[in-house]
């Protein structure tokens, strides 16, 4: 009977256990500029699925290595086309993305 | 006579400025819009510019300048540029080909077109402009380049040289100087000082200022 108390209170401790974040690493060509990181952060913070309780309301943009991190709230289901699209229509091409695990990346901890 | 030589000066003032408001470059995003007010000293004459520009997307744009002089308001330029952008790593760059009118809102009623084709290049260091337009008689150039230091914290400082230079019946004239651009997030402030290197012109006379403000949205 304890056992199984246990086992019980163990699998719920378990599923309770909030999951890790997904966000996401976005290469971006031509994303150079603070004027254009603010474009292309604008378009994306409209996405429902943005967790804007991370990095600068839930984009962080890297201009020296023309990055775009993405935070993703555990509750909502990623798109990745409307990501893209998203920064297309802030003026820049995306060229490939990375999922990565935490929450505010190094650029060493996410190579 | 007169006529004449006030169409040439406000052709001369008009065109000071070739390229679209906010720095050439924002709003770069789709549906995106700026203002901006710029004073400007030139030919003796001190003249406030309201500007605005709505991108529908970043390939095509409307741009609007009203100036104001000695309380009255002069002839508005309503430009559309079209840009083809090429965005490679860390560097951006786009041809622009900028079709204008100039409409008799100060009065009189001669409409005057124009067309500009432009080139800009951005990487993370260095930032370039070149402007080759027409309107009138009056054909010119306008070239930046420069260095860009960002702070990687959404604000940057653009350190330009800048090199004029016209042609029109009146003469030609150059001007150069320094261009200093400052951005923080959605707002850019431009100060630019312009010496007359060479003068030639009838119409044109001693250096040129300007200092503008404008936001984005």
């Amino acid at each position: 009977m304890l056992n199984k108390t246990i086992a019980i209170a163990l699998l719920y401790a378990l599923l309770s256990t909030p999951a890790l974040a997904q966000n996401y690493m976005v290469s971006v060509n031509g994303i150079v500029c603070e004027f254009c990181a603010y474009g292309v952060g604008k378009k994306i913070r409209k996405l429902p699925f943005i967790d804007r309780s991370q990095y600068d309301e839930g984009v962080k943009v890297d201009i020296e290595n023309q990055r775009v991190f993405v935070a993703v709230r555990d509750d909502a289901l990623f798109d990745q086309s409307a990501l893209f699209e998203a920064i297309e229509s802030g003026g820049y091409d995306p060229i490939d993305i990375r999922q990565i695990t935490n929450k505010e990346p190094s650029t060493e901890a996410i190579e | 006579m007169k006529y004449t030589f006030v169409v040439l000066l406000i052709t001369l003032v008009s065109n000071a400025y070739a390229h679209q408001p906010v720095m050439d470059m924002a709003p770069r995003w789709n549906n995106g819009y700026g203002v901006q007010t710029r004073v400007e000293h030139a030919n003796s004459e001190t003249t406030t510019w309201l500007e605005g520009v709505y991108t529908f997307k970043p390939s095509l744009r409307m741009t609007l300048k009203v100036p104001h002089s000695n309380g009255k308001t002069g002839d508005a330029i309503l430009a559309m540029p079209i840009k083809r952008y090429k965005n490679v790593g860390a560097f951006t760059s786009n041809w622009g080909l900028t079709p204008s009118v100039r409409m008799p809102t100060g009065g009189g009623s001669k409409w005057d077109a124009g067309l500009s084709l432009s080139y800009s290049a951005e990487s993370r260091k260095v930032y370039t402009l070149y402007d080759l337009y027409t309107i009138g008689d009056t054909t010119g150039i306008d070239i930046n380049a420069g260095l860009v230091h960002a702070d990687g914290k959404g604000s940057s400082w653009f350190t330009l040289w800048d090199i004029t230079a016209k042609d029109s019946d009146s003469g030609q004239h150059l001007l150069t100087g320094p261009v200093l651009v400052y951005f923080k997030r959605n707002i850019i402030v431009r100060g630019e000082y312009k010496f007359e290197a060479y003068d030639d012109d009838t119409q044109w006379d001693g250096n040129y200022l300007s200092i503008g403000i404008g936001m984005v949205f």
